[in-house]
């Protein structure tokens, strides 16, 4: 994860640099806002590799010696099928129309979207999930 | 014979429910794609609120006469109780962290023994903290009203509330975030790594809401 620290690292210098050149010649506010704020984030994420690149050791992408086979194994959990985030998507979408055509919109929408947003969570803590 | 036909109907139903080591025990040696994930979303949120913070500072540029008559009506101590009391819920979700890390769920003393709490009690104290702010944010807005800012009185108005709201806005969803990874810790009968790895990144979330209003706190009530 070094490589990448150092790359957005990089990012993160130009940005500090440039910040303070650019507000005094342009005296822009727009643009000075947009500066601090990109090299805000560029520090967010040099800070957050560089810590995640102290944690664990050198991945098998950052070695050369590494090998093809090594990788194998398990990557993670991918639910392999959810209904779930549709639901959420629609309570959602009809909650903020309900903000622009009426409150009353948002109160019908609200409960389904606590329903789908549970239902999400903890689709894999119920049922054959349980643990 | 029926021995070995219960057997045969047995084995199906049993590896069914194995939950998968990732979900137990996480991957060592590699990071948490949940929290790349998280890192990358917050990454957008930042982004977001760049706008609304050049918003800010364009129509403050143009404006200066209406931001010397609004921003006297600014409470400026009363929002740094609220400031204050924010930034301290972002410590006690931290130390709910902590217990996550080293598996401790719940409480192992009586309540007030706050050394012996564990990511629960963390965790709805942070969500207490962060519904007093939510609360003072919402007083603040009543005062401000009746001194007459709304969204559609001025530049100031539409501004302050659009940056100061959406900044609720996401304070509401860390609140509900709360519940969920206090549900979740409820829901299985055991603490496991992604319950934990869902708490460090709701913690993520918070801090950065966090920081997000020492920033807007900074703009609005200390540059003015």
């Amino acid at each position: 994860m070094k490589a990448e620290a150092w790359i957005i690292a990089s990012v993160s210098v130009f940005l500090v640099i440039v910040t303070p050149i650019y507000w005094i010649a342009s005296g822009d506010p727009t643009g000075t806002t947009a500066l601090v704020m990109a090299a805000l984030l560029g520090l967010l994420l040099t800070f957050f590799l560089a810590v995640v690149a102290k944690q664990i050791p050198a991945r098998l992408e950052d070695r050369d010696d590494a090998e093809i086979a090594e990788g194998a194994g398990e990557y993670g959990f991918y639910p392999p099928w959810s209904w779930w985030p549709l639901w959420a998507a629609l309570a959602f979408g009809a909650m903020i129309l309900g903000a622009i055509f009426g409150w009353w919109l948002f109160a019908i929408a609200t409960p389904f979207g606590a329903i789908a947003l549970c239902g999400w969570v903890f689709e894999y803590y119920r049922g054959l999930y349980a643990h | 014979m029926p021995r070995l036909r219960r057997g045969l109907i047995m084995t199906p139903v049993a590896t069914t429910s194995v939950i998968p080591a990732s979900r137990l025990h996480g991957q060592p040696n590699r990071p948490s794609q949940v929290t790349v994930g998280t890192v990358v979303w917050l990454s957008s949120e930042l982004m977001f609120f760049a706008a609304l913070f050049a918003a800010y500072f364009t129509i403050r540029a143009v404006s200066p006469e209406l931001w010397a008559l609004d921003t006297a009506k600014l409470n400026v101590p009363f929002a740094t109780v609220n400031t204050t009391i924010l930034v301290l819920s972002s410590v006690t979700c931290q130390w709910g962290v902590f217990a996550a890390e080293k598996g401790k769920v719940g409480r192992s003393g009586k309540i007030w023994q706050f050394r012996e709490w564990g990511l629960r009690e963390w965790f709805a104290l942070t969500y207490v903290m962060g519904a007093i702010f939510v609360a003072g944010q919402a007083l603040e807005y009543v005062e401000l009203v009746h001194h007459g800012i709304t969204l559609d009185s001025s530049g100031y108005g539409s501004t302050f509330y659009l940056a100061t709201g959406f900044h609720g806005l996401h304070v509401i969803g860390g609140l509900i975030a709360f519940l969920l990874v206090i549900g979740r810790t409820f829901m299985a009968r055991r603490f496991t790594h992604e319950q934990a790895i869902s708490a460090i990144v709701v913690s993520y979330y918070w801090h950065f809401v966090d920081i997000v209003w020492v920033g807007l706190f900074l703009t609005i009530y200390a540059l003015q």
